[in-house]
């Protein structure tokens, strides 16, 4: 879901751009107040793991692929929202500036779009639903699906400010395919939750919440 | 689990990844691609062939439409390095990944909450 330099003029570009600056500053606002230094090497091996899962594009129907995101993943596991910004701003500037995956100029969309939508959507989403429902995997599997499909649909509106896609069509092109690649996005989420709950119990924030 | 095997076994993972991506990766348009080529009629919506003279003319028509022609040279574009193939693109996605290893744990150093 990497928006290229040519899908959104310049100027647009760059009120993404600011937007998603104010995200970054809350975000290392967060890490400095609950990010405590024995989470430092954590926090590296997920966005280490979170770069080498995005590069594993699953083939979905209708001659299309689809990746995790991980936004949700970090959110979830380390207890804020801004935990999904400050790691996917790292791992969409690595992706940008070495590898090309996505644009420089609109680097503050796809920020927006993956970081700050996919660690809210993800967080919140788990939280909720994992407090109506009570199975943590069955919450986590639901909210990466919604954080990969909402992050999606407001990338058709985005474009549609643009001129690039029609909004109808755009929504319906891009709620459709993701509305599958979701269901990865959902899984991967589960699964590393239930590995690393399973594994060390004691650095998710809310570790009670993961004994359901 | 002490954190330093936690640590060791997550990287060994994300390694194992990596080295795997390029030869299980799908090269199939992403969602955006595919929803952004099916637009311009190159591709349909629910079928999978791509047309690749009108994804080229698509990519036209957007830079045309949006005026944002910023162009920029990656030193490993799409994950590969140019000249090499199948080991470049092992090479690039395991650079990528320990990459991101260093600076995420440089910059959560420096932004972390100090102990004392």
């Amino acid at each position: 879901m990497h928006i290229p330099d040519a899908f959104i003029p310049m100027g647009q570009a760059l009120v993404y751009w600011v937007i998603a600056l104010v995200f970054i500053v809350l975000a290392l606002r967060w890490a400095r107040h609950s990010m405590g230094e024995e989470k430092i090497p954590l926090v590296a091996v997920l966005a280490a793991g979170i770069f080498a899962i995005q590069a594993l594009n699953i083939p979905i129907p209708w001659g299309t692929s689809g990746h995790m995101v991980g936004a949700a993943l970090a959110a979830i596991v380390l207890g804020s929202p801004f935990a999904g910004v400050f790691v996917l701003t790292l791992v969409l500037l690595v992706q940008g500036i070495i590898f090309g995956d996505g644009g420089i100029t609109v680097m503050g969309a796809n920020i927006i779009n993956m970081g700050v939508i996919g660690g809210f959507v993800g967080y919140y989403g788990y939280t909720g639903i994992k407090g109506v429902i009570g199975n943590a995997y069955a919450a986590a599997f639901i909210a990466g699906w919604a954080s990969l499909f909402v992050s999606a649909i407001l990338c058709a509106v985005e474009l549609a400010i643009a001129g690039t896609f029609p909004l109808g069509l755009g929504l319906t092109f891009m709620g459709t395919y993701h509305a599958v690649i979701g269901l990865i996005e959902g899984g991967i989420t589960a699964v590393a939750l239930y590995l690393i709950a399973s594994a060390r119990p004691d650095i998710l924030e809310h570790p009670q919440a993961v004994s359901a | 689990m002490e954190t330093k095997q936690f640590v060791i076994i997550g990287v060994v993972i994300a390694l194992v990844i990596a080295v795997a991506a390029p030869f299980l990766a799908s090269g199939d348009p992403d969602g955006l691609e595919s929803a952004f080529f099916s637009i311009y009629e190159a591709k349909p919506f629910m079928g999978s062939e791509l047309d690749e003279d009108a994804a080229g003319t698509a990519e036209e028509q957007a830079i045309a439409t949006t005026g944002n022609d910023f162009s920029y040279e990656a030193f490993m574009p799409d994950y590969s390095i140019p000249g090499m193939d199948k080991l470049g693109e092992v090479f690039a996605v395991v650079i990528g990944t320990l990459l991101m290893l260093i600076l995420v744990f440089a910059v959560a150093k420096v932004s972390a909450r100090p102990d004392n």
